[in-house]
């Protein structure tokens, strides 16, 4: 038997089409559950999915795997995770998740056993011209999901499979039911993997850090409500902030501009246009050149600050080898330190960076 | 395919399975109808009943059935609510169907002090001793530790027992057929004993309850069982059981022996093979057959995946409801590190085991190991 494609299987509908089509194209195909998270609480499907994982793979015939990375989930993401809120920033553990923890420590098990690459159902593409790894979009735009992997260098990349890159999800949906996969209607996952719904995530959050309850001033430092802790709330953020301006009011919705840390305050502005919630530059750092260099040519490049958002043009000034600034051609709305921006040119994923401040 | 995870559970013996389809395919009265065919039924499961008491030397009416064994501790440790004195002394390498009952019932006011274990994996008798407090209204202390087949000084723990009055109840799944088991010679107040365990059917198990000692049921209804355990009967399910009973208890020194060898030539050939592998648990008082065995260097996933691809069926310390390795919390109350906890097997051989498949078991291991 040829050495083993290892499929990481989630149990849902993506990773489950991933493993069947590679098995259709004549691989030897072995299926490998993770189990990133500890816990017994409401918000954590791991028994379910497992579950399903295993009648997927009895369907298909395939052997499943089980292996546990809490531990390295915990102390790789989660720690990351926890510290980013207490900082008051917008942290995005999947980018790390898979960094850490997909395609590392589960291409090294996968290594082990003697695969030689590994496969799981991204949406994004892989393609290999003069020993270069380049990774593209997916086909499908509003699946496309090489934001969270702009992470990977050319190790992992040259290791790696994304059968899905190049379909639709509603055709992975169609070739599920086809083929009687049980879980061909399932719900996508949504939001932060171990919170689960956004309704769990303050409550979660408490769990782990000490709430600091400040006032929330106005762009012009006027005093006009209070907050649960600065951690609770994202830059932009309109619903949760108790201080009118709903639906249905007549007056203008307020959304979060800013975050004074040193004095807990939290700072708001009336109106989805109000010009303290826009910016044109942003500072970034720890960035990664998915090539392992940077680009020769850093204007014409376009950058994504949050998952689905169209590319925005800009230009990269870099400051240090970890260091640049980004100076977009047009003001972007509610720039969050902390989260991810990701470079492009055209359908290639250059790489990325951690947004730190905005000016 | 070879299958050496009989401490997981055991494949069903030809001759209980014949029993069981025979009385199923006639067999199907209730047994508390009053006709014939309940009548019939009737004389099944008390027939049964009188098998399996003869079989360890208890009396007919200390024989309740359940749905398992961890019913049958259930059964035992939810009684405790409805007594006075509500603490209770086990040791850290119970199973969850001890622990996590303990920690379940909290709330009704029972609390718990779990006995550590020696690096064998053994509960010394002068903790027990010591640990007994004036409320102390059970002590629950499994026989045969299902990880690492230690067997605990059950004699010195029970006396201490009595000497203070306080009722003793052991999970004794992992003992029948693997080594003598006499409620006479034990003189425990309850055992919980497991079907599947020793070539019975699964969903079948049974609690032996000595004359006198208090039980309240758990499961309430029509008043089965003496009312302990109320549901109508499995009654193919309890005949199988009586009649793996029956052959465990009557071919033990053959099935003991059997074990033992196959124990030998396994550790003889893999300590050649593999020589810096650790075996675990106590190297004298313990089941024969249940290997412990920990290969520094390698995580037992990766092991267990390899040995799966050959046929080869084994286990590792403790699997969680999504399939994924833990370390072991038996091994870990041993005093064992958390790297040689996750490099760590469970081999358990059984009946129809073969030199041939042990010494394939052994070439197995050694080429997975060397690469």
């Amino acid at each position: 038997m040829s050495n083993p494609i290892i499929v990481g299987i989630s149990g849902g509908v993506d990773s489950s089409v991933t493993a069947m089509t590679l098995k259709k194209q004549g691989y030897n195909v072995e299926c490998v559950f993770m189990k990133n998270w500890e816990g017994e609480d409401e918000t954590c499907t791991s028994e379910q999915d497992y579950k399903d994982a295993l009648a997927v793979c009895n369907h298909l015939n395939l052997p499943l795997r089980s292996v546990n990375f809490s531990k390295e989930y915990w102390n790789n993401v989660f720690q990351y995770f926890i510290d980013e809120y207490a900082k008051g920033r917008t942290p995005n553990p999947d980018v790390l998740c898979n960094r850490e923890v997909k395609f590392k420590a589960f291409l090294d098990f996968a290594l082990e056993l003697g695969a030689n690459k590994i496969a799981t159902g991204h949406f994004a593409r892989i393609v290999e011209s003069d020993g270069l790894f380049q990774l593209l979009k997916g086909v499908d735009g509003d699946k496309d999901q090489s934001y969270f992997l702009y992470l990977l260098g050319q190790d992992a990349l040259s290791k790696s499979m994304f059968p899905l890159g190049g379909i639709d999800k509603k055709n992975v949906r169609k070739l599920a039911e086809s083929s009687g996969l049980i879980n061909h209607a399932k719900k996508d996952s949504t939001g932060v993997c171990f919170i689960g719904e956004q309704k769990f995530f303050k409550k979660f959050l408490k769990k782990y850090i000490p709430t600091q309850p400040g006032n929330i001033h106005t762009i012009d430092g006027n005093p006009c409500g209070e907050h649960d802790g600065l951690m609770f709330y994202t830059m932009g953020q309109r619903k949760g902030l108790g201080i009118g301006g709903g639906h249905g009011d007549k007056e203008a919705p307020w959304f979060v501009a800013d975050k004074d840390l040193e004095n807990n305050i939290l700072i708001v502005a009336q109106g989805h246009d109000h010009p303290a919630l826009f910016h044109q530059k942003l500072e970034a750092d720890q960035i990664h050149w998915i090539s392992g260099s940077p680009p020769h040519a850093l204007e014409n490049i376009s950058a994504k600050i949050r998952y689905r958002q169209m590319d925005q043009s800009c230009k990269i000034t870099t400051l240090s080898t970890d260091r640049c600034t980004v100076k977009f051609d047009k003001p972007q709305f509610a720039i969050a330190p902390g989260q991810s921006i990701v470079f492009y040119k055209g359908d290639d994923c250059l790489g990325g960076a951690i947004i730190d401040n905005r000016n | 395919m070879p299958y050496f995870d009989h401490s997981a559970t055991t494949p069903i013996h030809p001759q209980v399975l014949e029993t069981m389809n025979s009385i199923s395919e006639i067999h199907f009265g209730n047994p508390s109808s009053i006709h014939a065919s309940g009548r019939k039924s009737r004389s099944i499961i008390e027939s049964a009943r009188r098998t399996i008491a003869e079989a360890i030397q208890a009396s007919h009416n200390e024989i309740i059935f359940t749905g398992s064994g961890t019913e049958a501790n259930n059964i035992v440790l939810w009684s405790l609510a409805h007594l006075e004195k509500k603490h209770v002394i086990t040791s850290a390498i119970e199973h969850p169907a001890i622990l996590k009952v303990l920690e379940t019932i909290a709330p009704l006011g029972v609390t718990f002090t779990a006995l550590s274990v020696d690096e064998f994996g053994q509960v010394n008798p002068e903790d027990l001793k010591n640990s007994i407090q004036s409320d102390t209204g059970l002590i629950s202390i499994m026989m045969v530790n299902n990880e690492v087949g230690t067997i605990n000084p059950m004699n010195a723990l029970i006396k201490i027992a009595q000497s203070k009055g306080i009722p003793f109840h052991s999970d004794t799944v992992q003992a029948l057929g693997k080594t003598p088991l006499s409620v006479q010679d034990l003189n425990a107040d309850y055992l919980s004993f497991s079907g599947h365990k020793f070539y019975g059917p699964k969903g079948v198990g049974f609690l032996y309850k000595k004359n006198g000692a208090l039980l309240n049921p758990l499961i309430i209804g029509g008043g089965q069982e003496s009312h302990f355990r109320a549901g109508t009967e499995n009654v193919p399910g309890i005949a199988g059981l009586s009649e793996a009973v029956r052959l465990a208890v009557e071919n033990i020194s053959k099935r003991i022996s059997h074990l033992e060898n196959l124990e030998f030539l396994f550790k003889e050939k893999i300590s050649i093979a593999c020589p810096n592998i650790i075996f675990n648990g106590h190297p004298e008082h313990h089941v024969p057959g249940v290997i412990s065995v920990s290969f520094p260097g390698h995580r037992s996933d990766i092991l267990l995946a390899k040995l799966d691809r050959e046929g080869i069926e084994v286990s590792s310390g403790s699997a969680c409801g999504s399939g994924s390795v833990k370390p072991s919390l038996i091994l870990q109350a041993m005093g064992i590190l958390e790297e040689q906890n996750l490099s760590t097997l469970r081999i358990s051989f059984g009946r129809s085991n073969s030199f041939d498949e042990v010494t394939s078991l052994v070439s197995t291991l050694s080429n997975i190991t060397h690469v």
